[in-house]
């Protein structure tokens, strides 16, 4: 596979030299632009599967770049990382075409997560595969069941949705504030970790049921599903 | 419309300016027909002492014989009624004059040939026509009653005319007066709309609304130029606030950013590093709720942003979030959320002030204790109450609940930065919702009355 290649228009240099270690680490080709105007042209000019952008740039705002990037026929996923982290901003980066929204100080181990789920999903986006396999474990979509063998698994609605977000994600670390947002849709850090709660009820249920642990905690502030550990994987 | 009239201020003005220069000039009038009618009286005493000063030059030449000589050559030769005159002798029996009998009421009071004192009478004449009468009655030497008098047939029509023309004239001013302080008070009311529409507008949250069209070189003019002036400066002090709170933000992150990735590098001390990131993710979050409150307060009243949302699947949303925190803490938590009730508003801010209300209601309760989310209708306004059996707080401390950085006793173990209610409170003044803590005996009760929409 070639190393996708990712952009990121980013004026602090800090910021910009962690989200291009962050991106290097997962295999990624980066070009890094420190204006609006000139991170526009490229993103415009060049082939990308990510773009990370910040929105207080020289010259203008991130944000404002997505519809012109768009308009020009671009299909690259966008992950906003901005110092305009409240949950209002981040509803209105959503709103207005970013894929995912970080807040800045942000956690390298949150955007890897974030980044891998948009690199995955731009590799997913082809398939619309209605079925999950995990050796035993069969998630179906459309259906939303869960199965082990022949053994139907019963979970909530909201149990469903965490557990397919995970599948998805599977192998990669996901992070409570990436749960929150997307299983909850929630865009605010309730200070409780409510989703710690959520995750470990889905844990039980799945291991009383499978004798199998799929869902493990990995190192720094997220989970990682996995029909193996993930340290042996 | 009939309403809105009633209530102009400019509408009563004018209509109170119209009402006394009607009075004023119907006054007027009224004065003048008096004078009118006392000329005419004082005219017809004259005449009437003409009459009577003949009659006394004939009665002086050769008494009772020449006066009715006198009265019958008169009774023949005057066409009409104008003058009535009757004399009668010792039995009252008719001697001469143009009537045949002696007029009801009237005495014989006079002592000479003087219009003095005058008597006044009504009279059905021999023609069938009845009038009324203004004479002098008198006895002569001897027994001879004699009456002089004058018919006021013709002053009353007069007068009568005269009122006639007043009321046309009254009527006139009156219709005049209406019309006038309708056009006026549209006027009025016209240029004044123009403003109240525009401040509703801005009361309503659109904050770039203005006046259409030129100023005027008038009082009008001066007052849409005021407005603008003011509307302009606030809008510039808001999207100062914004700007200075996105500002705040870029300026503040950005370090933090740094100092972030930097412990990222730090090796070997893991314990130390996780600690200051936990101090590092509680600055963010008590300047960030405290971005929130600003920018929740300066909002409100705003429609702008604002969206109909179903309150009802948001609590149950909230609810399920929750729930399994609680039964993990061993609180007994219950929800009982009335369907389908919906709201106005920021359904990321009234997530956030639900959340907030259960967390803080999970926090502050221990093993046993329960905790309830409630969302029914009642007295025309959604009722959201989140009641728990806690420890409570004190009643000193529940005027300043929902203050900045007030936090309760028993709350200085528990994490947080005492911003929470103050969100809360924020968040529920954005949405025009009343905020109560109920009365309680044992535990803490938040109430929330959200003003309601019809169901989408």
């Amino acid at each position: 596979m070639t190393k996708p290649p990712v952009l990121i228009i980013e004026d602090d240099p800090v910021s910009a030299e962690t989200i291009a270690e962050v991106a290097q680490g997962l295999g990624c080709h980066t070009q890094i632009e420190d204006t609006y105007d000139t991170g526009l042209a490229a993103a415009t000019g060049g082939v990308f599967e990510l773009i990370i952008v910040d929105r207080m740039l020289p010259g203008g705002d991130g944000i404002d770049a997505i519809a012109k990037l768009r308009g020009a026929g671009s299909n690259a996923l966008v992950l906003v990382v901005s110092a305009l982290g409240r949950a209002a901003n981040k509803i209105e980066g959503l709103e207005r075409g970013a894929d995912d929204y970080l807040a800045k100080p942000f956690d390298a181990d949150e955007l890897r997560a974030r980044v891998q789920a948009l690199l995955r999903r731009a590799r997913m986006q082809t398939s619309d595969n209605d079925l999950l396999v995990f050796g035993d474990l069969e998630i179906r979509l459309k259906a939303r069941t869960v199965h082990y063998q022949l053994t139907h698994i019963k979970v909530t609605p909201k149990e469903f949705d965490l557990l397919t977000f995970f599948a998805r994600n599977a192998g990669e670390s996901v992070t409570r504030m990436q749960l929150l947002s997307e299983v909850w849709n929630l865009h605010f850090d309730p200070g409780t970790n409510v989703v710690d709660v959520h995750i470990s009820r889905l844990r039980r249920k799945l291991e009383a049921d499978t004798g199998v642990t799929y869902i493990h905690t990995a190192r720094g502030e997220g989970y990682v599903f996995s029909p193996v550990a993930p340290e042996a994987a | 419309m009939p309403t809105r009239a009633a209530k102009s201020a400019s509408l009563r003005l004018t209509v109170l300016i119209a009402g006394v220069m009607v009075l004023v000039s119907l006054g007027g009038l009224w004065f003048q027909y008096g004078q009118v009618a006392r000329a005419f009286d004082a005219r017809q005493v004259e005449a009437l002492q003409a009459d009577l000063d003949g009659y006394s030059a004939l009665y002086d030449q050769r008494r009772i014989p020449a006066l009715r000589q006198a009265m019958e050559f008169r009774a023949h030769a005057q066409v009409g009624y104008d003058r009535v005159f009757l004399l009668l002798d010792k039995q009252h029996a008719f001697l001469g004059g143009n009537i045949p009998d002696w007029p009801k009421g009237v005495d014989t009071s006079a002592t000479e040939f003087t219009a003095d004192p005058v008597q006044w009478f009504e009279y059905t004449l021999p023609n069938g026509e009845s009038g009324r009468f203004m004479g002098v009655a008198r006895s002569l030497p001897g027994g001879f009653p004699i009456l002089v008098a004058t018919s006021l047939a013709q002053k009353q029509a007069l007068m009568a005319d005269m009122r006639a023309t007043i009321a046309l004239a009254g009527g006139i001013m009156v219709a005049l007066s209406i019309l006038a302080g309708w056009l006026v008070s549209r006027l009025v009311i016209t240029r004044i709309d123009r403003v109240n529409r525009v401040v509703d507008q801005v009361a309503g949250g659109t904050l770039g609304a203005r006046i259409p069209g030129a100023r005027s070189d008038d009082e009008f003019g001066r007052l849409e130029t005021h407005v603008h002036d003011m509307l302009d400066r606030i809008e510039t002090l808001q999207n100062a606030t914004a700007r200075l709170s996105d500002n705040i933000a870029h300026e503040l992150r950005t370090p933090l950013n740094r100092i972030r990735q930097g412990l990222d590098r730090v090796q070997g001390q893991d314990a130390v590093v996780a600690g200051l990131k936990g101090e590092l993710n509680d600055t963010v979050r008590v300047f960030e709720a405290l971005l929130d409150i600003a920018s929740a307060e300066a909002a409100t009243g705003d429609l702008p942003g604002l969206a109909p949302v179903n309150l009802s699947e948001l609590c149950e949303q909230l609810f399920e979030l929750y729930e399994p925190l609680g039964e993990e803490r061993d609180l007994q938590v219950g929800a009982d959320i009335a369907p389908n009730l919906w709201v106005v508003g920021d359904r990321a801010l009234i997530s956030q002030m639900v959340a907030n209300l259960l967390d803080n209601a999970m926090k502050f309760t221990g093993a046993g204790d329960s905790v309830t989310l409630t969302l029914d209708h009642a007295g025309g306004r959604h009722r959201m109450r989140v009641t728990d059996t806690g420890p409570g707080v004190p009643v000193e401390l529940k005027e300043r609940l929902f203050e900045h950085f007030s936090r309760g006793e028993p709350a200085r173990g528990v994490t947080g930065h005492g911003l929470g209610l103050a969100l809360v409170r924020a968040i529920a003044a954005r949405h025009g919702a009343k905020l109560h803590i109920l009365p309680q005996d044992k535990g803490f009760a938040v109430e929330c009355l959200w003003p309601k929409v019809d169901p989408m």
